[in-house]
């Protein structure tokens, strides 16, 4: 444009010249004197700039006047449309605010996107780890990062103060804030040599705790705490948006203190989270070569049959994040945007039968002199308003969605706290709404002779609305199996107390037997089946190798059996769980002051053991350290692995009298015929009575294996929820279309009861130009569903994604909608009076 | 005068100039020179804005060619609606002169 504007002036700029040299003036002066007349060219574009500026914002206020007329003229269509669009709209709003975290907004270190988790990945756990004396190895050799840091797993402490509280304590490497990029809003971060045992405590808070304890005291630092009775400074704060890289909590953060020396021995179990901050270039992939020579060396470390078990991972923190939500945020997304296009195809549905209305008013003006050009911008801006008018209206819908998924389940989806409408996802809406408006607003352009386009749009729906619900009732069938499957145990009317004693209080063996053996005193007075457990279903313990187990005049067992799970408990405890003892015994009471301690294996671990020999009297050592004992039941599986995986292997093992097996951390549970929140207190006032400090956390089995199902049900009600939309929206789409076509037939309608259609033909008529198009639509939408639901297979428990029934639903229920929508234009075109339909 | 009357009487001078023959910006710039002195201002360059209003508007219209000087120019050319225009203008301008120069004799 500018250089058309240039061309010209410089004509002016040569002719003007040429006349001027004609006028008698030499070559240079005449140029000079043309340049000088003309006056300054900078000035002639600005002016030729504003006048296209201005005639372009005429015409656009001119437009947008006359978009605004039309729509008050025909409100029903106007509504109609922006209610649809509001809702596909808010809709993919409301869904990307809660995945946008999770897979697009860039995590809240600086260069987030070099940070990587690494470490091996085992049956021992869901996610990487290390063991500190090869991570010291790897950390002199590595190449691959320009920093890599670690931390101990996350753990607890008791801070000491006027009320007594339970603290996240995470301690890890004097560089882990300086890996992720990260200073302390007050104070400093840690030296290096803090991390060397012995060298004086010091603690950064997080800031929730430095307002919550420490009422946001500036002058904080240099102060002390109590943390499991060790005095403590404070160095600084951590800032108030800072997320630990694995998003585990976090009140206080502590430098490691183990030795180098202690990492270093062979039987040593310090567990690592390690992360890394990859050097300028280096890609994932890269560090993951660079890694391999030194994964190789240490795998020399690890007993030979778990080898193959064991590999290398490494991976960006966003996936280490988010690797349990990808496919969902994934799926709901592409939900919502599948819900998004059918309201598109059915406001352009809307608009095709508004330009055949308007057919005259717009022949009028193109008559009137209006070029094709001007009457297509008219379309177009009446369809971006009618975007902007549905994004302003969606947006309302989107936060009071997103109201509901909070509300509804707060642990529906990772970061789902975080999830809120601002400017980036106002960006986003704005984005969608203007695409959505020129996606429907070319609808016209397509339309042939006969509606043709539409009932193509028609079918598309339908097409669509059968996909979403075909995936709502695969989602849903797969909750109600997830929530009815056997368990293995029973949680109804169980009651679990969980507590972890104070490591200072309770330092020796002798005062944790004394702790334990007055507990189950007090609390076996509470009516009902009671034991002690050191965990509890729906999750195991950290297991042992398979490998490791001997059974007494067999041969070795396989090698890659993977983990074993294993739980010390009292004898009470398959009674109040509820687990069934399927062969041999349970422990008894008698058997704990003394002898070989007695072992109950779980049916899995048992036939693998065993295959068809009885388990029951064999000689077993189960950890392979010669820890001999007998077997003397076996228990059914009960889920230990949470609830979509099916129970891995274990093995009880009787808690003994003079145990300290069971450690600091305990859950009691109660089996009750009353009602299990009148237990609650009393439990309380039990535990309190020994150790009024100790923060308890009571609560029914019921609620504990319902936490798991949070997410299942989460993305159930939300596929459901877009199901219906669609299904509304298609069904509204299909009325639209048949009762347009009536209104179009009328007078052929007329013809034909005339010369003797009866009114039942007539509804014939109609009904089978819908089924035509349904027809349609359904083949369209099962084979769609066929081929899409397969990527969700992930996401569904016992249940293919080829669900026959949940097709068969799906298809039903759009085909009964159909139905029902092509029914009152059927109906009333059988309802014509020819006499008056000939007439007009 | 005011300015945007100043603007609206260079546009009519433009379309009366193009009613004779299609021309290109220079040749109009002589001709409207030659036939009101000072309409312009001194700056040849103004003419331009008004060319491009008139363009947008449709009233007439630009195409690259080669003059008889063999130099490229964009050469105007009045349009159907132009003419249109331009005959309302006549019309409206002969009216009003006549009523002025009525007051002033009676005046």
């Amino acid at each position: 444009m500018k250089e058309d504007w240039q061309d010209e002036i410089d004509s002016h700029l040569e002719m003007r010249g040429d006349w001027n040299q004609a006028q008698g003036l030499p070559p240079d002066a005449a140029k000079a004197e043309a340049r000088k007349q003309f006056g300054s060219p900078l000035r002639t574009w600005e002016d030729i700039r504003a006048v296209h500026i201005s005639i372009w914002l005429d015409t656009l206020w001119q437009d947008t006047r006359q978009a605004l007329r039309g729509f008050r003229r025909s409100p029903i269509f106007s509504l109609t449309a922006i209610a649809t669009l509001a809702i596909g709209i808010g809709a993919t709003t409301a869904v990307f605010s809660a995945v946008d975290p999770l897979l697009f907004r860039s995590l809240p270190y600086p260069g987030a996107d070099r940070l990587v988790s690494f470490g091996f990945f085992g049956p021992i756990d869901t996610n990487e780890f290390h063991l500190a004396g090869m991570y010291l190895d790897w950390r002199t050799r590595q190449t691959a990062f320009e920093s890599m840091t670690s931390m101990l797993p996350a753990g607890t402490c008791d801070l000491d103060a006027s009320t007594p509280r339970r603290l996240q304590c995470v301690s890890v490497e004097a560089n882990f804030l300086k890996t992720l990029g990260i200073a302390p809003m007050l104070g400093r971060d840690f030296l290096s040599g803090e991390n060397q045992p012995g060298a004086p405590r010091t603690a950064l808070l997080s800031y929730d705790l430095w307002r919550s304890q420490f009422g946001a005291d500036p002058n904080i630092l240099g102060h002390t705490l109590t943390l499991d009775d060790q005095q403590i400074r404070i160095a600084g704060v951590l800032p108030k948006d800072f997320e630990m890289p694995q998003l585990g909590g976090i009140d206080v953060m502590l430098p490691a203190q183990w030795s180098e020396t202690a990492a270093r021995a062979p039987n040593s179990t310090i567990f690592l989270r390690t992360f890394g901050r990859l050097k300028d270039g280096v890609t994932i992939e890269q560090a993951r070569e660079r890694l391999q020579p030194l994964f190789q060396e240490s795998l020399k470390g690890v007993p030979p049959e778990l080898r193959p078990e064991v590999r290398l991972v490494v991976r960006s923190l966003r996936d280490r994040q988010i690797h349990e939500v990808k496919l969902a945020s994934w799926m709901l997304l592409g939900a919502v945007l599948a819900l998004l296009l059918l309201a598109c195809a059915n406001v352009a549905n809307l608009l095709l039968a508004r330009a055949t209305a308007r057919r005259g008013e717009l022949a009028m003006r193109a008559a009137l002199g209006a070029g094709r050009g001007r009457l297509v911008r008219q379309t177009l801006t009446e369809g971006i308003l009618l975007g902007l008018l549905g994004g302003a209206v969606g947006c309302v819908v989107a936060w009071s969605l997103l109201r509901v998924f909070i509300t509804a389940a707060p642990e529906g989806l990772l970061r789902l706290n975080q999830a809120r409408i601002d400017l980036r996802v106002l960006l986003f809406t704005l984005a969608v709404s203007i695409l959505s408006a020129l996606l429907f607003g070319m609808a016209p352009a397509f339309e042939r002779p006969q509606a043709v386009f539409r009932k193509f749009l028609v079918a598309a729906q339908v097409a669509i609305s059968l996909l979403l619900l075909t995936g709502a009732s695969l989602f849903a069938r797969s909750l109600q199996k997830l929530e009815t499957q056997p368990l293995g145990f029973q949680p109804a009317r169980l009651v679990a107390a969980s507590f972890t004693l104070r490591r200072q209080k309770y330092r020796t063996p002798q005062a944790q037997v004394a702790f334990y053996r007055e507990l189950e005193e007090r609390l076996h007075r509470i009516p009902g089946a009671f034991a002690l457990s050191d965990s509890i279903p729906p999750r195991g313990s950290m297991g042992r190798p398979y490998s490791n187990i001997r059974i007494a005049g067999h041969p070795p067992l396989q090698p890659n059996g993977g983990m074993v799970g294993f739980r010390y408990v009292t004898p009470g405890y398959f009674q109040a769980m509820g687990v069934r003892v399927m062969s041999g015994r349970s422990f008894e009471e008698a058997e704990r002051a003394t002898g070989v301690p007695p072992l109950v294996l779980s049916l899995t671990l048992a036939r693998r053991m065993f295959g068809s020999e009885n388990p029951v009297g064999q000689q077993v050592d189960l950890d392979g350290l010669g820890h001999w004992g007998t077997v003397v039941g076996v228990a059914a599986d009960a889920k230990n692995n949470g609830l979509s995986e099916p129970a891995g292997p274990e093995y009880y093992r009787l808690r003994m009298d003079d145990s300290i097996q069971l450690g600091l951390s305990a859950v009691a549970l109660f089996r009750t015929a009353a009602d299990p929140d009148a237990l609650t207190p009393w439990i309380r006032r039990e535990i309190a009575a020994m150790d009024s400090s100790l923060p308890v956390t009571v609560t029914k089995m019921e609620t504990r294996v319902d936490a798991y199902t949070n997410r299942p049900r989460f993305i159930a009600t939300l596929v459901g929820l877009f199901a219906i939309f669609g299904l509304t929206l298609a069904a509204v789409g299909l009325y639209g279309v048949m009762a347009f076509l009536v209104a179009q037939r009328t007078r052929e309608i007329g013809i034909r009861m005339a010369i003797g259609a009866t009114p039942g033909n007539i509804a014939a008529l109609i009904q089978k130009h819908a089924l035509v198009w349904t027809g349609g639509g359904v083949a369209a939408g099962l084979l769609a569903a066929i081929s899409l639901t397969r990527l969700v297979r992930g996401l569904l428990f016992e249940i293919s994604p080829q669900d026959p029934l949940s097709l068969v639903i799906a298809a039903g229920v759009v085909a009964i909608a159909a139905t029902l929508a092509a029914w009152i234009p059927s109906h009333r075109a059988a309802r014509v009076d020819p006499a008056a339909a000939l007439r007009t | 005068m005011k300015q945007d009357h100043l603007q609206g009487t260079l546009e009519l001078v433009i379309l009366k100039t193009l009613s004779a023959a299609p021309n290109h910006g220079f040749g109009i710039t002589l001709h409207v020179q030659q036939a009101s002195t000072g309409l312009l201002g001194v700056e040849e360059g103004s003419l331009y804005p008004a060319l491009h209003r008139l363009e947008k508007q449709r009233l007439i219209q630009g195409e690259w060619k080669k003059t008889e000087n063999a130099r490229r120019a964009r050469i105007y050319t009045l349009t159907a609606a132009g003419r249109q225009r331009l005959t309302e203008a006549e019309t409206n301008w002969a009216t009003l002169s006549k009523g002025l120069q009525k007051l002033l004799r009676f005046a």
